[in-house]
């Protein structure tokens, strides 16, 4: 106890260092758990637009769909699907699609596109193409109806009420047909590729149009009560949909790609941790053997009465351990009060933003975690302990002789 | 009266080779006995610090061996050299060396904790030796709240406290007023005489070697003169 009282009142003998170094260790984890907030808020809005904009947390295919997109490849038995869908209580929304590509034509101008049949009250279960309407109305139900992208209405010099014409590849047989619509609906998700190139019609209309029956669908889009995240991205009902030329899988799997920049933003933080603590403890150890060779007369005078070489260790690693307790209280403090900020009035871009195909249309609102006010400040304390052993091993091991002279 | 410190053939020499080789202390060999008040007296650079330092233990001698109650403890490293020098000796330094941020008698009280002694004891040898050097009532003051003199006090009282059987002394009156060094002179030789502890001093001052029952004097690292008085 004598020697824990000693270093707690050693810390204030330069309280202009001592703070210095406090400032340097607490800030870095300020730091550390404002950017781990931020990754987490960034992390939770990427996973909320890639699954909320129109694919769904997970995807039902017949197994090779998802290979070419082949219109062929379609689910035929859709009433058994959607009956082990509506029982399953884990399942918040279901919509089922047809998905083909389409030569999409207009009075002035033609483009290629993927034309999305879909149930439009299902459907908003789902994705946001109900939000993205920007002019128009959404899909109601009638045959005619089209949604289509805004740039891709701006390409073909189409406004609401124009006609449009779809020319697709019948399924099974591969003959060519054709179906006039009207522009019902111009939507915008803000992301390039969906407002390019696609577009929104009934389900049924897109059925007939394909020569489909009731009973054959491309895509069932999913969304459960307890969403799929990173932590959690499986469901036992994407398990048992698994088989018999079926293929359910989360959004993860869906899109690989996506998923490892997600796991390496995940990583940053640790990353970055590992950066801001080797720098803090350079700091730590240089602010350590600065006071030990302040002290080292006095140093050589304790150990000369008879403390041993493991006491004035101890002492040391005492010191470092009440800096680390001190600069834990700011950097805490700091990160509940800069958390607290970016938590309820986010970071935003000042505009949309579009990375890897995954909008960013709203502010990152950071996100507080239990592991950033234990694990982080854990870390510090045994990193800063750490970083003091080896100060602590040059002052065991002055010599008394030595240290007197040093001073005289 | 039996011998607490003997040195047979001790050195101390510094640097590597013949140009730079600087012989601190070189072969010497001294007895001194019980209660002793000795002091090692010489020019500056004769080595009467470094022999100090060898019988503390606070310096291993290049050879030869430091005998104190018969342990020979230039044999001795780590831990076992701390715990006999912080049960056999006591230490007063020039610049008085206190702990900063611990009161008058919280420095007194820390040697014991590093021995061990219980709460109890520590408390009554601290009002005791308090009152021998005249500083009661300044128990609770840390050291940049003392004079010079008072600090010196305490040192002593430390440096006793542990009821060593020697007191190694590094010029202790070198940063302290002509009356204030008499003072703690007497006070040291009256609780020499009272507790038949052994002093030796390191030190140029006229008012110790005046004091001193034995004068061992130094040059070049070798004694030149031992005087009995």
């Amino acid at each position: 106890m004598q020697t824990a009282s000693l270093a707690f009142r050693n810390l204030f003998r330069n309280t202009r260092r001592t703070v210095l170094t406090v400032m340097l260790i607490g800030f870095s984890l300020t730091a550390l758990i404002t950017f781990d907030g931020v990754m987490r808020g960034m992390i939770t809005l990427m996973v909320e637009n890639i699954t909320g904009t129109l694919t769904g947390e997970a995807q039902i295919h017949r197994v090779g769909y998802r290979e070419n997109l082949d219109v062929d490849f379609y689910i035929d038995n859709a009433d058994e699907i959607e009956e082990r869908l509506q029982q399953d209580a884990s399942l918040r929304a279901y919509a089922p699609r047809v998905i083909s590509g389409a030569m999409i034509s207009s009075s002035y101008n033609v483009s290629a596109g993927m034309v999305f049949g879909v149930d439009a009250e299902l459907e908003q279960g789902i994705s946001q193409v109900r939000e993205a309407v920007v002019s128009g109305e959404y899909l109601t139900g009638d045959d005619s109806e089209l949604l289509i992208g805004k740039p891709l209405a701006e390409l073909l010099e189409v406004g609401l009420g124009d006609r449009i014409v779809l020319t697709l590849s019948e399924a099974n047989n591969g003959e060519l047909a054709q179906a006039l619509f009207r522009v019902s609906g111009i939507i915008e998700f803000g992301l390039r590729e969906l407002d390019e190139s696609f577009t929104f019609i009934n389900i049924a209309a897109a059925r007939q149009v394909l020569a489909m029956t009731d009973q054959q669908t491309h895509e069932y889009a999913l969304s459960f009560i307890a969403p799929l995240n990173m932590e959690n991205p499986n469901n036992a009902l994407l398990e048992e949909l698994n088989s018999g030329g079926v293929e359910a899988l989360n959004w993860l799997d869906l899109n690989p790609d996506i998923s490892l920049i997600l796991q390496l933003s995940s990583y940053s933080s640790l990353l970055i941790g590992a950066i801001l603590f080797l720098l803090a403890s350079l700091g730590v150890i240089n602010s350590m053997f600065m006071s030990i060779y302040e002290r080292i007369y006095e140093f050589g005078v304790i150990k000369a009465i008879g403390t041993r070489p493991k006491d004035i260790r101890k002492l040391i690693l005492f010191e470092a351990f009440f800096i680390a307790l001190l600069s834990c209280v700011m950097g805490i403090a700091l990160g509940l009060a800069i958390g607290s900020y970016t938590s309820t009035n986010g970071i935003s871009f000042g505009g949309e933003l579009e990375f890897s195909g995954i909008a960013f249309n709203n502010a990152i609102l950071s996100e507080f975690h239990p592991i950033q006010f234990t694990q982080f400040p854990i870390y510090v304390v045994l990193l800063t302990v750490i970083a003091a052993i080896y100060p602590a091993a040059f002052a065991a091991r002055i010599i008394p002789s030595d240290a007197l002279q040093r001073s005289l | 009266m039996s011998v607490v410190i003997s040195t047979t053939d001790v050195c101390r020499f510094f640097g590597d080779d013949d140009e730079t080789l600087v012989k601190a202390v070189d072969h010497v060999s001294i007895e001194i006995e019980r209660g002793e008040f000795t002091a090692i007296v010489g020019p500056s650079g004769s080595g009467k610090t470094t022999l100090l330092h060898l019988i503390g233990g606070l310096d291993n001698p290049t050879s030869g061996s430091v005998n104190l109650s018969g342990t020979n403890i230039a044999a001795m490293s780590g831990t076992a050299l701390s715990d006999f020098r912080r049960d056999h000796i006591g230490f007063i330094f020039q610049a008085y060396n206190l702990i900063p941020v611990f009161s008058a008698e919280e420095n007194i009280e820390y040697i014991m904790l590093l021995q061990g002694i219980d709460a109890a004891e520590r408390k009554r040898r601290v009002t005791e030796i308090l009152k021998q050097v005249g500083m009661e009532g300044l128990a609770d003051r840390r050291p940049n709240k003392l004079s010079g003199g008072q600090q010196q006090r305490v040192a002593i009282a430390r440096a006793m406290v542990s009821h060593p059987e020697i007191i190694l002394a590094d010029e202790p009156t070198a940063n302290l007023d002509s009356r204030t060094g008499i003072a703690l002179l007497d006070l040291m030789k009256e609780l020499n005489e009272r507790h038949n502890m052994t002093f030796v001093f390191s030190t140029h001052d006229e008012k110790i070697m005046k004091r001193a029952s034995r004068l061992i004097h130094m040059q070049d690292g070798k004694i030149v003169l031992d005087e009995k008085k």
